[in-house]
């Protein structure tokens, strides 16, 4: 099982490889929101000293740590299978004696993933030395921000896979996919640190899960959460992909039997 | 005029394939309206913890909403469908018959896939700039608002013809069919104005992949921001664009057809 | 009814089409595979001339039909993408309708056109009836012109029932008639056809291929198409030109190629109760042509001899039943290009 894994990884890795000029392309697309955002936060607490006890050095931090989490953390599912469901070629994944979600576009999630971060790395760094950015980083942060982050990029790809299975009964997935993104951008923290957020934002915040894939990563790489906090939000977390994974199934069961009673 | 005969042929051609898919017509309508929403939610946290950025109120900044949506219109209204013809019709093989017709090439692959329900984006554009150009303490005076206009246009020429000289590129570099997708990574920092960002993204985007010159200048315009000189300067860059982006295009399809120049 | 646009640049040559020592090569960039050659190739790269097309000349009169054969990978594509005007050549000219082809002069466009066989110009999404419409506003065809010329196609290929439906729906061969009669709208007096029935299952072949004829007879468009299916050959062109490795090597009648290349017949002959029977005695006997157990047998000839030798096996052999034919026109072709 483990070997399907990995041969599966090594084909994935060999075909991002090839389109490596076209990854450079969506790359930006990661890059520049948090960049326009730190530049709009940075402005306005520079002009006022600062907002609600964010300061700019705070800013510049969260947005910089932002960077590196919501790429590890993030999901293309929809982008790359929601035109399989549509157009008839998951007919070719399905006699395949792997699962196509569960493993073929986890992988390629994966490889997609590992390339993102290797072409990050030198913009990152470029962006360190602009920016300046102050991290209050420990061994122990990182230890535990391993599975905070493992654990964030499967509740978005579990979500993100469940998404993409409305496609079995509509063409407007994309909609709803856009629509997803919207909430997740304002209630994951994408935006703006949730403090900054009217409080009716952020107490839905704290009963959703898109803070649980984002926001709480990034806080606890910054130091601002303490072991409880950490160890609350990761029980939260396990607990939500456990949700998410069983709704996949349902749905994904039930996607395939309107798909195999349509035909492809 | 033939061109204009020509142009409302396609233009009713693509309002009826629309219309073949009214129901998806209309909820991107919504979606539309949604987006807006979502848009000038993310303003309104902005402004309840500041009263100006970069010198600009919320009026402001909702009249530059409403200029990065019409520049957003024109992307997908004409940039996005027909990128993707273009570059399908580079692959199949399909791309020739765009050459054996006697039309300008350039017109033909700008205007094959036009995406008619868009009006109503445009509409929202517009509704937005009067709303900001409106509400709140925004001095202006006709012959502003003139070059305010003048520029919103030219701006929307500089970002066609960049659009054109990038998809020209595919004529050298078969593989590199996504250089568009960087046009539309870089659309987001449109939506706010130019001085907030740091020297290095501000410059990335008035000169090499120029979104500010058509979001955040037009907008200075109108505040009065620009000199004369600047205006007319902005004016004589954007007809400059066009011209080199149509010389990229045709150097590029005599490439295409192996002329040897 | 159907004429074709007037001819175009005036002095024009009678021909139509009038092609002298046309040539196209290709620089290809040459590389082997391995990481090691990669390196390599990006530091210094290596270039390969390809000689798609050597000096290759002809002359088509109007309203001729001639075929255009060769082996894939032969050039005839890239010859007719030249006399449509999308590549230059690398040397050599070529005149159609008195207009230089690639010089793209819109006149030239508006009298000729190309199809390409599994390449659509129809718009997938679209009933074809709208990329029609979007035709006659590109080729400037006032609408009495395009009812006249619609209403024709319509008479030929029955276009009615399919042209509201979009073109993705539609089945190949509908989908065939439909680019044809799209590019044929503004009435060229030149056709280009590359591989026209390619694809196409058999009754949609026969009526293209009638459809072609028809065109012809009733417009005198000048046709020079390509084609794998000798079927589309023997049923539409008279004249023939084979190119092989970028270069002519035949252009005359189809039926004097056959005379030339392979002066022999077939004779089939069944043979009744005949144990000892030795068919090589009158020619070379050809095996797997027919069915030895049923007592079938092939023999090849020379052209001239046939009738003798007719006679002979007559006179000699327990013939049930006999028949002459010409050898098979593929393998005529197939030793034309090996010439």
């Amino acid at each position: 099982m483990f070997a399907i894994y990995k041969r599966l990884w090594l084909v994935n890795w060999a075909e991002q490889w090839q389109y490596r000029a076209n990854l450079l392309m969506y790359l930006a697309f990661w890059l520049v929101s948090p960049i326009v955002y730190l530049a709009v936060w940075t402005t306005i607490a520079n002009a006022q000293g600062s907002i609600n006890g964010f300061t700019a050095p705070d800013f510049v931090a969260y947005y910089m740590m932002l960077l590196i989490v919501d790429i590890a953390t993030s999901d293309i599912t929809i982008h790359i299978f929601g035109y399989k469901i549509m157009d008839g070629s998951l007919s070719n994944e399905l006699i395949l004696p792997i699962h196509p979600v569960l493993m073929k576009v986890l992988v390629n999630n994966l490889a997609f993933k590992a390339l993102q971060m290797m072409a990050l790395a030198p913009i990152w760094l470029i962006l360190y030395v602009l920016y300046q950015p102050v991290f209050a980083i420990t061994v122990t942060h990182v230890l535990l921000a391993i599975p905070a982050i493992a654990l964030g990029f499967m509740l978005q790809f579990f979500a993100g896979a469940t998404i993409t299975c409305i496609a079995f009964w509509t063409t407007r997935v994309w909609s709803i996919s856009d629509f997803y993104s919207n909430i997740f951008r304002l209630l994951a923290g994408q935006f703006v640190p949730l403090a900054l957020l009217p409080a009716f934002m952020q107490s839905a915040s704290q009963v959703l899960p898109f803070r649980l894939a984002l926001y709480f990563p990034v806080q606890l790489l910054l130091g601002k959460l303490s072991l409880e906090e950490t160890l609350l939000d990761l029980g939260l977390q396990v607990v939500w992909c456990v949700i998410l994974f069983v709704l996949f199934r349902l749905v994904w069961r039930a996607g395939l039997k309107k798909y195999a009673a349509v035909g492809a | 005029m033939y061109i204009l005969k020509l142009f409302s042929t396609f233009l009713k051609v693509n309002l009826q394939q629309d219309l073949a898919y009214r129901a998806d017509a209309i909820v991107n309508m919504v979606m539309s309206v949604i987006g807006t929403g979502w848009d000038l939610l993310g303003l309104s946290i902005i402004f309840a913890n500041t009263k100006e950025i970069g010198g600009w109120g919320p009026s402001e900044l909702i009249a530059l909403m409403g200029v990065w949506r019409l520049v957003n219109v024109m992307m997908a209204t004409i940039v996005w469908p027909n990128t993707e013809k273009f570059n399908t019709g580079v692959r199949d093989g399909s791309l020739d018959y765009t050459f054996l017709q006697p039309v300008n090439s350039q017109l033909l692959i700008s205007i094959t896939r036009m995406v008619v329900w868009r009006v109503f984006d445009f509409a929202i554009a517009v509704a937005l700039i009067i709303a900001g150009m409106t509400s709140g303490n925004v001095i202006t005076s006709p012959p502003l608002v003139a070059a305010f206009l003048a520029l919103t246009f030219s701006g929307a020429a500089i970002i066609y013809s960049l659009w054109i000289t990038l998809i020209s590129f595919t004529f050298w570099f078969t593989k590199f069919d996504n250089s568009v997708t960087i046009m539309a990574a870089l659309m987001d920092a449109g939506r706010y104005p130019a001085q907030v960002y740091p020297y290095w993204l501000r410059a990335l985007i008035t000169f090499i992949i120029p979104i500010a010159v058509a979001t955040t200048v037009p907008l200075q315009a109108l505040r009065g921001e620009l000199m004369g000189w600047q205006i007319i300067g902005f004016l004589v860059i954007g007809a400059a664009a066009v011209f080199l982006s149509s010389r990229v295009w045709k150097a590029g399809v005599r490439r295409y057809s192996g002329a040897s120049s | 009814m159907l004429q074709q646009s007037a001819f175009g640049a005036p002095g024009a040559d009678s021909n139509p089409i009038v092609v002298e020592g046309l040539s196209k090569t290709y620089q290809v960039t040459d590389r082997e595979g391995g990481f090691g050659a990669a390196v390599r190739s990006f530091v210094k790269r290596k270039f390969r001339d390809v000689k798609a097309v050597q000096n290759v000349s002809f002359r088509i009169g109007q309203g001729e039909i001639v075929g255009f054969l060769g082996p894939n990978g032969a050039g005839k594509t890239t010859t007719l993408k030249m006399l449509a005007g999308l590549l230059h050549p690398t040397s050599g000219s070529a005149k159609v309708l008195g207009f230089t082809p690639w010089e793209r002069n819109s006149g030239y466009l508006r009298s000729m056109t190309l199809v390409m066989g599994q390449r659509n110009r129809l718009s997938w999404d679209i009933p074809a009836a709208d990329s029609f419409l979007l035709n006659q506003a590109i080729y400037r065809i006032s609408d009495a012109d395009y009812k006249r010329v619609f209403d024709e196609l319509n008479e030929l290929l029955d276009l009615a029932p399919i042209i509201r439906k979009p073109v993705r729906n539609l089945s190949l061969g509908e989908r065939m008639k439909c680019e044809l009669a799209a590019s044929l709208l503004h009435r060229p007096a030149v056709l280009f056809l590359d591989e026209p029935t390619i694809g196409l299952d058999i009754s949609a072949q026969v009526r293209i291929r009638a459809f072609l004829k028809e065109y012809n007879r009733r417009s005198g468009a000048t046709i020079l198409l390509t084609s794998h299916y000798m079927a589309d050959v023997t049923a539409l062109c008279e004249r023939i030109i084979i190119i092989h490795h970028g270069q002519t090597k035949y252009d005359g009648k189809l039926v004097d190629l056959s005379r030339r290349i392979a002066p022999f017949k077939l004779i089939g002959v069944t043979l009744g109760d005949c144990a000892d029977c030795d068919l090589s005695r009158y020619g070379t006997v050809v095996p797997g042509e027919g069915s030895e157990d049923a007592g079938k047998h092939s023999v090849q000839v020379k052209a001239d001899e046939v009738a003798a030798i007719t006679a002979r096996m007559l006179a000699e052999l327990p013939v049930v039943d006999l028949t002459i034919e010409d050898p098979p026109i593929e393998d005529v072709i197939e030793r034309a290009f090996h010439e």
